[in-house]
């Protein structure tokens, strides 16, 4: 019996109001440090709060490849690009106010404002909480990858390898 | 306390979108430009699931886990992109990348 | 051709009419084309001939209308358009008015190409002017012989550019250009005049057609008051002065009568040969004869009338007194047009209708005359104007003296010859006919008409004083001599006519024989008048009164006072000029130098019409140009749209810099407000 339903019924709300807040909260950090290492990290601990969120919406396979993948590859792969590019203490971006940065600002919390019309016919309800045997679990992801979505597998593939190779002849100084 | 609606795990993923698209726009560091669109994967990601999650249907965790594989591969190429760039311009700030207009 | 059948000329005639018109157009076009290829002689060919041409077909037609039996000659040329119902076609027409006038314009235009082929012979031009010369032939043979008054009004602008085009001969003299122009504008204005006029018959009876506008005409109730339409509530008779004044402006224009005179005088600057033509003989009379053929309109309004007359009188006395302190023989005899043809809508505006044509005819002769005798006076003394320099050229220039004398006989109204009658059967009527409604009109018109009658006689003896007698007192080197026969020729014909016209204006028991061969034209508009006077009489309560007699003795007194005026001028002249009194002009000229300040300026007229019209116009005009059309179009519009563009372009460019991030920002907004309205 898959324990996502049990966790729901009693503390879902108990666990996803907090876990939002890291999310969210690692997410301003990572905009507003100056230093993009300072900034990596804040990432990576969204990515955390992420991934818990994940976990409560009874997407486990996917909360634990966004930490191996996405906050311990990508990341990591941020990471190393800060230092390797090794910019100075002066270097680093002023904070600085234009028309274009109040417009983007402005731009995206209106987006964000806007999208709640889009959230306002919902029902009101839970999500949820019987959820079938097994899912979410790496069984009914794999069924499903390897019958309906197998050309998308197949495809992400091979664009694996060609951004592999892409990504070294562009990083290359000399072809 | 019961389940969370909908509505809120959407207003989640809206918010983070939110959030990485005003890194996008506000931010002048290259890299920072680009963990914004990292962060903006990642709330479509949560879109997904918690309609996954509502309809009590797969299909969504199969779509989270290819746009999890292909940000991979977007991230690799445009770390190379912006190692180029360095070379080449010695900056990493947009505002001074802008010779495309000729 | 059919036309030489001559059993039947008045059916040849309908379909040979244009030819009158189209001879000397053909023969403008040759000439204008290729004169300068053809050489003078050639040159001088077609147009002589082709005027000739059209002379003939005159006198033809002038035979049918008068001893043929036919009265009138109608023939359609093609058929023009049709506005608003009203059909206008090219059609000509002749009846014993035009045929009289046409055998006048052609004849005497005639006589004037001859002279010109002599008097123009040192000119370079000479290709041009004789092909302008054609061009106004056909030009005013259009105008007589237009059976409707739009083909007259093509006839009316037709002579007045070619009056442009002649005056302004020697166009790289700005003098003699702006004199062209001043023509030009000024004959527009009265032009202007007349296309009102001919409108508001069009509204009025639905017809531009003489014949038609006649037969309607005769059937109205001037008391009648119009309904619906532009002029409802208006009486006909109120409409039908508004169109006789409105068509009078026009006249005024082309007949240079006040207001509108003021560009005969400054139209001497053309060769004199032209002067002769147009602004003596035959254009200028257009305005009478437009009149004349709408006699029968004019009948009706006896406002309109009054309006001619009093005009005409005034113009002849005004004109007189600018001509005695001119030195100019041109001037003079330009301003000695204008008083005369004041005298000839005196005519028209008491009635005197035949009288009026008469003396246009006659005057036609002497004044033709006359400018060709200063022609050829100028062409023997270098070109030179100023007859205080001339004197004594009697002795040098025989033939012109004598041709010149017969003509100012003719012009001061002497006994026995035509002038004086033409004159004198207009001043009688003047005096003879009543008017019911304007009962000061005979007086006032009678009484200028006769001091006009002085001041010509006055004006024209000094002149010929001034220029034939005495001793020469300038260019005393210079022997003068008459011109060839070219020259000579035609002032002598012309001096004949202007003895021999008398016998048409004998005052013969039964009527004049020139009235009585103008009777049937002038049967409507004698009847509309009497009707008129009847209504009128009624009204006042008045018995009507008595048409006034013509026979011999009715009109003695009348000869005897003008013979008398004639000799008084005449003997004044002599006095002054060539008897003991020769100091007293200059002594007059010392006394009162304002006065005769204002005589020499002719009244100040052109510099009053400077300050009222051509100054106020000139700042209309430049204020148009500077600021409407140099600043508000050209900069601001032109300009400024450019430099508008030019700004939109700049708010543009902050989208395009080439900065990724700033495209994004420009996406994120326009998708928010996409988002906004399509959700919200």
């Amino acid at each position: 019996m898959s324990f996502a339903p049990v966790l729901a019924s009693l503390t879902e709300a108990w666990l996803f109001y907090p876990m939002a807040i890291v999310a969210i909260g690692g997410a301003l950090g990572m905009i507003v440090s100056r230093n993009p290492v300072h900034g990596a990290m804040f990432l990576v601990l969204s990515f955390f709060g992420i991934a818990s969120i994940y976990v409560l919406l009874a997407a486990e396979l996917v909360a634990a490849l966004q930490i191996i993948i996405y906050a311990g590859a990508i990341m990591v792969l941020f990471v190393f690009v800060i230092m390797l590019l090794n910019l100075h203490e002066d270097e680093l971006e002023k904070p600085r106010l234009t028309l274009g940065t109040v417009l983007g600002g402005a731009a995206a919390l209106a987006f964000w404002a806007i999208s709640f019309m889009v959230f306002a016919d919902l029902p009101e309800q839970g999500m949820p909480t019987d959820l079938p045997e097994g899912f979410g679990r790496v069984a009914a992801v794999g069924r499903l990858i390897f019958n309906q979505y197998l050309l998308p597998f197949e495809s992400t593939s091979v664009l694996l390898l060609v951004a592999m190779v892409g990504a070294i002849i562009v990083a290359k100084s000399r072809i | 306390m019961g389940s969370v609606p909908l509505a809120h795990y959407l207003a989640l993923a809206s918010g983070l979108f939110a959030v990485g698209f005003a890194a996008l726009l506000v931010r002048r560091n290259a890299l920072v430009i680009f963990m914004g669109v990292e962060l903006m994967l990642n709330a479509a990601n949560m879109t997904f699931l918690a309609f996954s999650r509502h309809h009590q249907v797969m299909g969504g965790q199969a779509a989270a886990f290819f746009v999890i594989a292909v940000a991979a591969a977007e991230a690799a190429v445009g770390l190379a992109i912006m190692i180029a760039l360095v070379r080449n311009r010695n900056t990493l700030n947009v505002d001074e990348v802008d010779t495309l207009k000729y | 051709m059919e036309w030489l059948s001559a059993m039947n000329p008045a059916e040849g005639l309908q379909n040979a009419l244009h030819w009158i018109v189209l001879f000397p157009l053909l023969g403008a076009a040759i000439n204008g084309l290729l004169g300068k290829r053809l050489g003078r002689a050639n040159v001088h060919l077609i147009a002589c001939g082709a005027v000739f041409a059209s002379f003939v077909i005159s006198a033809i037609a002038l035979y049918t209308v008068s001893l043929g039996g036919v009265a009138r000659i109608t023939e359609v040329w093609w058929r023009w358009f049709e506005i608003g119902g009203v059909p206008v076609e090219m059609a000509l027409a002749v009846d014993r008015l035009s045929a009289v006038l046409m055998c006048v314009v052609t004849g005497v235009g005639f006589l004037i190409h001859i002279f010109s082929t002599e008097y123009m012979s040192h000119d370079e031009g000479y290709w041009r002017y004789f092909a302008y010369l054609n061009l106004f032939v056909a030009a005013m043979s259009l105008l007589v012989l237009g059976a409707n008054l739009l083909v007259m009004f093509v006839g009316w602008e037709g002579v007045g550019l070619a009056s442009y085009l002649l005056i302004g001969f020697w166009y790289t003299d700005d003098q003699k250009a702006y004199a062209g122009r001043k023509a030009f504008v000024v004959n527009r204005v009265g032009d202007f005049g007349f296309l009102l006029g001919i409108f508001t018959l069009v509204g009025l009876f639905g017809t531009v057609d003489f014949e038609q506008l006649r037969v309607a005409a005769s059937g109205i109730s001037p008391e009648a008051v119009l309904g619906g339409g532009i002029f409802s509530g208006w009486t006909m008779g109120g409409v039908i002065t508004l169109a006789c004044l409105l068509l009078f402006v026009g006249a005024t224009g082309k007949s240079a009568q006040i207001p509108l005179f003021v560009w005969l005088p400054d139209a001497m600057a053309g060769p004199t040969p032209v002067s002769a033509l147009i602004h003596a003989a035959t254009m200028v009379t257009a305005g009478v004869y437009m009149i004349a053929r709408l006699s029968f309109l004019y009948a009706w309004s006896p406002a309109a009338m009054a309006t001619v007359a009093t005009i005409g009188a005034a113009t002849a006395i005004f004109a007189a007194l600018m001509a005695y302190a001119q030195y100019d023989i041109k001037k003079v005899l330009a301003y000695s047009t204008v008083s005369q043809l004041g005298f000839m809508f005196i005519g028209v505006g008491v009635g005197a209708w035949w009288a009026a044509i008469y003396h246009l005819v006659t005057h036609a002769f002497f004044k033709a005359c006359l400018f060709l005798g200063a022609g050829a006076v100028m062409h023997g003394m270098r070109d030179e104007t100023d007859i205080r320099l001339f004197g004594g050229l009697r002795k040098e220039m025989w033939h012109t003296w004598a041709t010149f004398g017969i003509s100012t006989i003719a012009i001061t109204g002497v006994l026995p010859l035509s002038g004086f009658f033409s004159k004198d059967a207009i001043l009688h009527g003047a005096h003879a006919n009543p008017n019911l409604f304007f009962p000061w009109v005979p007086t006032v018109t009678y009484v200028l008409g006769l001091l006009a009658a002085l001041s010509t006689s006055f004006y024209m003896w000094r002149m010929f004083n001034l220029t034939f007698h005495g001793e020469r007192r300038g260019m005393l080197d210079h022997h003068a001599h008459d011109g060839g026969n070219a020259m000579v020729g035609p002032l002598w014909v012309l001096s004949g006519l202007a003895v021999g016209s008398l016998v048409w204006g004998l005052p013969l028991s039964g009527g004049a024989r020139f009235e009585n061969f103008l009777k049937p034209i002038f049967r409507s508009a004698e009847e509309n008048l009497a009707r008129m006077t009847a209504l009128g009489a009624q009204e006042m309560g008045v018995p009507v009164p008595p048409a006034p007699a013509h026979d011999f003795a009715a009109m003695l007194p009348g000869y005897l006072i003008a013979l008398v005026v004639a000799l008084v001028g005449f003997a004044i002249a002599w006095y002054l000029y060539l008897g003991p009194g020769k100091a007293i002009p200059a002594k007059i000229a010392q006394c009162a130098p304002a006065l005769y300040r204002a005589f020499a300026n002719k009244f100040y007229v052109d510099e009053f019409y400077d300050l009222v019209v051509v100054r106020p116009l000139n700042a209309t005009a430049r204020f148009l140009w500077r600021v409407v059309d140099s600043f508000a179009i050209d900069k601001l519009v032109v300009n400024g749209s450019a430099v508008i563009t030019g700004w939109i372009a700049q708010i543009f460019r902050y989208f395009q810099d080439g900065n990724v991030q700033r495209y994004a920002v420009v996406m994120a907004v326009s998708a928010v407000v996409i988002l906004w309205v399509f959700l919200g």
